[in-house]
């Protein structure tokens, strides 16, 4: 479902060149939930936002569900974004002035009927169906990231790319998170992880490390080809 | 979009509460500095209507050193003149209100006098301008401060002019002018008096006030008048029609000066304020699109807040500077307190003006946001 060829990323620092991605070839199959570990300034971020069409690599394509990502111009990207992908952030990136329904429906695309009745019941499900009219500032980080899962899902996309998601929360929340999004895989959907912890080990079917920009460990393209 | 904008600005109370009070402030100052300066431009006119007619159409056979010496013109010319040029197609473009006059030298209690026999003043039909000077009743007469003490009478007296009765209705105050040895009647009654039907001398006139000050005024005039009546020619009291200039452009400049400045005062303010929310607002704007919301969406969310809120300060500042027109106006632009009034639409200016003020301020905050790549917003947070 989303591959990548020989993806790069260069940055022009006071120092010099930095390889923020150095040649990654990656494959991920529908249904997947893939982990990518590595440090911080690995460059876990940057593949995430690459892989999400939302930042232009240097070389290499991203092509997902059978499109080259990066020939599209931005409202297209844009609009492949909308429909196919949901984000997850550590910070949660939650709208402040929206309650949770609000929050969960700016996720939405707008194609889909009854988005607001699939929005309480998703926070329902996520054990937030009592504080429905609150704002992300009445909550606690746990339940900030529960409504950022939510947001991520509520347009039901072929693939949900989390950043961090447990990097602000506490084992037991963490694990909460990582159940949701397991959930979402077994459903059908995909899922791709970047993290520096192991709070993700467990419920991720394929773990990839990351160093330098640059694939480390862990199985890449060949993996598609097993799985075809 | 709306209900989003909506609980961004009340979610940002105060953010949106500085904005709202600069956006008061700027329409508040121009509402406040319109209303007294149309009231300065009525009282303008008003004053310079009171200064008199300036244009004295003649004619063409007057001779000017008489005319100049007894006050009036020796010959005349048919009553009807005056109906043909305030007919004359675009007249009232530079003469405005045409009073034709007779004016005779009598004698009246053993001295002269001048009599003025004066029609009601023609305007033009596309201006409802009040009509100029005092309207004199038939078989009345309006006597001239010497002539009223000369002949020992008062307002109400009978006087009798060639074999009819004429009531006094008002001795005017001293002028101190040749004003005070003239009698005013009807055109008509005076016509009677000097045996003269049909005839006048005289046809008082101001002119457009259009002309700047490089033109020569005069000169333009004879010329317009050439087409119309060739058997008359005009001549300008210089000193009134200077006075009369000199006020409407003093008016005119403070108004071209204070307008711009304040309308830059208030984009600036709105500028920097939007600025500042789109930085205050990165992280979200990020997730807007990250979440494939368009730039039309984000550029939406900015100039839209602005101009919501630029119409609540269109409405509120314009009834803040009616309320400081009407009160403080007087006391510090020294114009009566008659002149101001609330000018209603002021208000539908500000409610089109505010917003769209407010949005152009805005235009390149959200640009800024429109371009802010959200991959490094969200990368860096």
């Amino acid at each position: 479902m989303l591959t990548c060829e020989s993806l790069c990323k260069y940055y022009q620092s006071s120092k010099g060149m930095v390889k923020s991605l150095d040649e990654i070839n990656l494959s991920v199959s529908k249904g997947e939930f893939l982990e990518v570990r590595g440090h911080s300034g690995s460059g876990k971020t940057t593949l995430l936002l690459t892989l999400g069409a939302m930042m232009h690599p240097t070389h290499g394509k991203v092509v997902f569900k059978g499109t080259d990502l990066y020939r599209l111009n931005r409202a297209e990207r844009a609009r492949v974004r909308s429909s196919s992908i949901g984000f997850v952030f550590q910070m949660f990136h939650l709208i402040p002035y929206l309650d949770l329904v609000g929050n969960v429906l700016a996720g939405d695309d707008g194609n889909h009927s009854g988005a607001h009745s699939k929005s309480e019941a998703l926070l329902q499900e996520l054990g937030l169906g009592h504080r429905l009219n609150h704002l992300p500032n009445q909550l606690s980080a746990g339940e900030k990231q529960r409504v950022a899962l939510a947001r991520a899902m509520v347009a039901s996309p072929d693939l949900i790319l989390a950043d961090e998601p447990t990097g602000n929360l506490d084992p037991e929340n963490s694990k909460e998170v990582c159940r949701h999004l397991k959930r979402y895989q077994e459903k059908g959907g995909t899922v791709i992880v970047v993290t520096h912890g192991d709070a993700v080990h467990d419920f991720a079917n394929r773990t990839i490390d990351l160093k330098a920009g640059e694939i480390i460990s862990g199985p890449s393209l060949d993996h598609q080809a097993d799985e075809a | 979009m709306l209900p989003l904008i909506l609980r961004e600005i009340s979610f940002r109370k105060g953010h949106t509460t500085i904005m709202l009070c600069g956006l008061i402030s700027v329409t508040a100052l121009m509402t406040a500095y319109l209303s007294t300066e149309s009231a300065a431009e009525r009282e303008t006119k008003r004053v310079a209507r009171d200064l008199g007619f300036n244009l004295r159409i003649l004619p063409k056979q007057t001779d000017m050193d008489l005319y100049w010496f007894q006050g009036f013109s020796d010959q005349t010319m048919p009553e009807a003149t005056v109906e043909r040029l305030a007919n004359y197609q675009g007249v009232f473009m530079t003469y405005n209100h045409l009073m034709a006059s007779l004016r005779q030298k009598i004698t009246m209690g053993g001295g002269d006098v001048i009599l003025v026999g004066v029609a009601p003043t023609i305007t033009s039909p596309d201006k409802k301008k009040r009509p100029m000077g005092f309207t004199i009743k038939a078989r009345t007469l309006h006597l001239g401060y010497q002539v009223g003490q000369r002949l020992g009478l008062k307002s109400g007296d009978t006087l009798q002019l060639s074999g009819h009765d004429f009531k006094i209705e008002k001795v005017m105050v001293e002028y101190g002018t040749e004003e005070d040895v003239y009698v005013y009647g009807t055109l008509k009654d005076v016509q009677g008096i000097a045996d003269k039907p049909g005839q006048i001398n005289e046809i008082k006139a101001i002119d457009c006030l259009c002309l700047t000050a490089d033109q020569d005024p005069i000169s333009i005039l004879r010329k317009e008048l050439e087409k119309i009546l060739p058997e008359a020619k005009v001549i300008q009291d210089r000193v009134q029609a200077d006075a009369r200039a000199r006020q409407r452009q003093m008016v005119q400049r403070k108004f071209e000066f204070l307008s711009p400045f304040l309308m830059v005062c208030g984009a600036i303010w709105v500028a920097v304020l939007s600025a500042l929310n789109v930085r205050e607002r990165r992280s979200e704007i990020g997730i807007w699109r990250a979440l494939g919301k368009g730039g039309g969406f984000i550029a939406g969310l900015v100039i839209g807040k602005a101009m919501i809120i630029g119409f609540f300060g269109g409405f509120i500042g314009f009834w803040v500077g009616n309320s400081m027109a009407l009160e403080v106006g007087p006391s510090i632009f020294q114009i009566t307190a008659k002149a101001i009034k609330t000018e209603w639409s002021y208000l539908v200016w500000s409610l089109i003006l505010t917003p769209l003020l407010a949005a152009a301020a805005s235009f390149i905050p959200a640009m800024l946001a429109v371009t802010q790549d959200p991959a490094e917003t969200l990368r860096e947070s």
